[in-house]
C-alpha cells in the first residue's frame, strides 16, 4: 500500500522515546483491565452484566492501543484513543448517576478513580502524542 | 505472604521508581544500577510469588490474586529488556512505570491476602 513508507517513518516517530512510556502504560491496562474483566464474567457475570460486559470492553480497546502504538499505527492508535476518552467519559458518567448498574468497579467506574485516574488522563495523553508527531512529520 | 516482606518490597519498588525518574531527569539511558535493581526486584517478586502459592489456601479470590502475582513476576524482565531496547531518557521511564506498578500490585495482593483471612 501507498500508506506504507509513511506509516514506517510516522510509526518510528510514534514507537520511539516516550511512545515506550505509552506502549508500557497501555501493555499494563491491557493485562490489568482483560484479566479483571475474565475473572468478573466468568465467576460473577449475572451481578452486573453492563459493567461487566464494559469491562471487557475496555480490554480491548487497551488491547488494541497497546498493539497499534507498538506497532506504530497511527490511524487505528488515534481512533482506539478516541474511543477509549468517550469510553471513560460515557462509563465515568453512568457509574455515577446509575450506581445500581456498577455495583462492582470496573476501570472505566467513576472516571478511572480506581485507577488513580491514570484512565482519564491516558487517552489525552495518547492522543497528544500522536497528534504532535503528525505536525512534525 | 508475609505482610512485613511485602511492605518492605513495596517500597523497594518505589525507591527504585524514584531512581529510574531521577535518570529520566538527568537524560541518562539505563545504567548497571537500574539494571542491578531491576534483578533484585524480580527475584523479591519470584520469592513473595513462592511465599504467597505455598499458602493459597489463604486466599478467597484465587483467581484474581493469581493474576497479580503473575504480573508482579513478569513486569521487572520486561522492564529490563525495554531499558536495554530504548537507549534514551525514555528507558527509565519505562522503568519508573514497571517499578511503580510492581508497588501497587503489591499493595493489591496485600489487600486480597488480608480479606482472605
Amino acid at each position: 500500500m501507498s500508506a506504507h513508507s509513511g506509516q514506517d517513518r510516522g510509526g518510528e516517530a510514534v514507537r520511539s522515546g516516550p511512545g515506550r512510556v505509552l506502549v508500557a502504560v497501555y501493555g499494563i491496562f491491557a493485562l490489568a483491565a482483560t484479566s479483571r474483566a475474565a475473572v468478573q464474567i466468568a465467576t460473577r457475570f449475572a451481578e452486573a452484566p453492563l459493567a461487566y460486559v464494559l469491562s471487557a470492553f475496555a480490554g480491548v480497546v487497551y488491547i488494541v492501543l497497546t498493539v497499534a502504538l507498538a506497532r506504530g499505527a497511527r490511524r487505528v492508535a488515534v481512533a482506539a484513543c478516541v474511543v477509549e476518552l468517550a469510553g471513560v467519559l460515557v462509563v465515568g458518567t453512568l457509574s455515577l448517576a446509575d450506581s445500581a448498574a456498577f455495583p462492582q468497579a470496573t476501570v472505566w467506574s467513576g472516571y478511572g478513580s480506581g485507577y488513580g485516574f491514570v484512565p482519564l488522563a491516558l487517552p489525552v495523553i495518547g492522543l497528544l502524542w500522536l497528534l504532535r508527531g503528525v505536525r512534525r512529520s | 505472604m508475609n505482610g512485613a516482606y511485602s511492605g518492605w518490597l513495596i517500597g523497594a519498588a518505589l525507591v527504585l521508581a524514584l531512581v529510574s525518574v531521577i535518570t529520566a531527569v538527568r537524560n541518562r539511558p539505563m545504567g548497571p544500577v537500574l539494571l542491578a535493581g531491576l534483578g533484585l526486584l524480580e527475584l523479591a517478586v519470584l520469592a513473595q510469588a513462592a511465599f504467597a502459592l505455598a499458602d493459597l489456601g489463604h486466599v478467597t479470590e484465587k483467581a484474581t490474586f493469581i493474576g497479580y502475582l503473575l504480573g508482579t513476576v513478569v513486569i521487572p524482565p520486561a522492564a529490563m529488556w525495554w531499558g536495554r531496547a530504548e537507549r534514551t531518557r525514555w528507558g527509565p521511564g519505562v522503568i519508573t512505570v514497571a517499578a511503580f506498578t510492581v508497588a501497587v500490585m503489591t499493595g493489591r495482593l496485600l489487600q486480597i491476602w488480608n480479606a482472605g483471612a
